[in-house]
């Protein structure tokens, strides 16, 4: 198991011990678990915004923008993608995860800066029919990159993210524990005018 | 061991006796976001204004959140209150559209929320639906297909199911002037085992005139039937807006509206008021692209 897995496991763990009371067999939520999984669930969102400020960054260095690439893409679950529409257009680019990082970097700019919206949105929780969880968390980031020869472009992008949540089984000192996993899925990214 | 980053936390060997006190510290002052933020609060608080989820606009329709967005649940008084919901009623609409008058709005709010009155939207419930309008593409063109899409209970939760769909390209195939006599198979044809179909079939173009009056091409049939076949293939989706009957009496559109300013999200950008059933029906039948 990988440091990032153990990170987020451990507070995985920690968060339901301390809701352990309130773990019921029925497979439901209760409105205390569920404010433990957001927590859970905006840990990982506020992980991706910080891993694609670093991968954005004209100061990272391409082996350690990889290295975070690969950090990053262990939020998700296999197979996510991106879908990025502009103001200029109603269609929708699809890009998986990896490859929208990989845009990312290779963005013609001198100077970029990512910057986050201290707000986000955050669903309920519906069940899916294989009885894992899905929810949307909503963030907001502001780009601003600029070419050598001064040239500026900016944009507000909201980024309504897909998050899989599931009961899972570990063992601990022998004993088995059981705790909610969350998955980053496919994100929709909007640019809107404010 | 190198981090990649050294604000983040990693926990390289941990048992849960030394640790817990450790993340309960964390959770207690709060997890500090590591990511740089936007100081422009002037901006932030048209965000907070903002519909922006579906789930939020039946939260506020029903009364479920505060202002900043944090779920009120059954055992907490603000729930569902009418107070709260008439404080968020007015910016459930799409104030760039002038079609809705402020009179219909108060037919509206009276309807919803006089008298003790508790007429909420149901997520889970029937009587709304999605229109997602995409782009498909055939033989190399680009081609519209709107799906109209409904929830449907199925095993331990719920999904996304299309009901229906309309596509131009598919009408093309089957309109046909019912005014004229135009080709026919004659009546007595029967008496020659139909060896007049061959005649009837040599040209495409008028196969259907051949068939019942009330036909009406299922749409959805041909969409999966060339799918299938490779020769329609999904590239976009252009535009998503909902359909809400849920209101008794009351039919109203969902739109995602994006513009500067506090009136922006999710926001009803149709209201009208249905009289009877037989209304309905047709308002339904008018969304469906079912007019013919």
């Amino acid at each position: 198991m990988n440091n990032l897995t153990n990170k987020y496991l451990f507070a995985l763990i920690t968060s339901i011990l301390i809701t352990s009371s309130l773990l019921a067999q029925t497979g439901e939520i209760s409105p205390e678990r569920k404010q433990a999984i957001d927590s859970l669930a905006l840990e990982k969102v506020r992980d991706l915004s910080k891993y694609i400020s670093i991968i954005g960054s004209k100061n990272t260095a391409y082996s350690e923008a990889t290295r975070v690439m690969d950090r990053a893409e262990e939020l998700f679950a296999a197979g996510s993608e991106m879908g990025v529409s502009s103001l200029n257009t109603k269609e929708v680019n699809y890009y998986k995860v990896r490859k929208y990082f990989e845009r990312l970097i290779a963005l013609n700019y001198d100077r970029v800066s990512i910057k986050w919206y201290d707000i986000h949105y955050i669903s309920d929780l519906e069940r899916q029919p294989d009885g894992r969880y899905v929810g949307v968390v909503t963030i907001y980031q502001r780009f601003e990159g600029e070419s050598a020869d001064g040239m500026k472009y900016k944009d507000t992008t909201k980024k309504d993210i897909t998050i899989y949540v599931e009961r899972k089984k570990t063992q601990i000192q022998g004993r088995t524990v059981e705790f909610w996993d969350v998955l980053l899925g496919d994100i929709r990214v909007t640019e809107t005018s404010i | 061991m190198i981090l990649l980053n050294p604000i983040v936390p990693i926990l390289t060997s941990w048992t849960a006796t030394r640790a817990i006190p450790l993340i309960i510290l964390l959770i207690m002052v709060g997890s500090p976001s590591q990511a740089q933020l936007v100081d422009d609060m002037a901006d932030e608080s048209k965000l907070y204004a903002e519909s922006k989820q579906v789930n939020q606009f039946f939260r506020r329709f029903n009364g479920e959140e505060d202002e900043k967005g944090n779920r009120y649940y059954p055992r907490d008084k603000q729930y569902q209150s009418v107070k709260l919901r008439k404080k968020y009623f007015g910016t459930l609409f799409d104030e760039g559209n002038t079609g809705m008058s402020t009179s219909l709005k108060n037919d509206f709010s009276k309807h919803l929320l006089d008298n003790g009155r508790t007429v909420l939207l149901d997520f889970h419930g029937p009587n709304w639906f999605s229109e997602v309008n995409t782009v498909f593409t055939m033989n190399g063109k680009d081609q519209p297909v709107i799906l109209f899409m409904e929830l449907e209970k199925s095993h331990l939760g719920y999904k996304w199911v299309i009901r229906k769909i309309h596509a131009d390209i598919f009408k093309r195939s089957f309109d046909r002037d019912t005014t004229k006599v135009g080709q026919f198979l004659h009546p007595l044809s029967h008496e020659l085992d139909f060896m007049n179909l061959r005649k009837a079939f040599a040209n495409s173009d008028s196969i259907s005139q051949f068939t019942v009056k009330q036909f009406v091409p299922d749409h959805l049939t041909i969409f999966l039937y060339e799918i299938k076949k490779g020769n329609l293939k999904f590239k976009s989706v252009s535009e998503v807006k909902f359909h809400f009957f849920q209101i008794d009496g009351w039919y109203f559109e969902l739109s995602d509206i994006n513009r500067p300013g506090y009136n922006t999200g999710w926001l009803i950008s149709n209201l009208m008021k249905l009289n009877n059933d037989a209304e309905k029906v047709l308002l339904s039948r008018y969304l469906y692209h079912e007019t013919n």
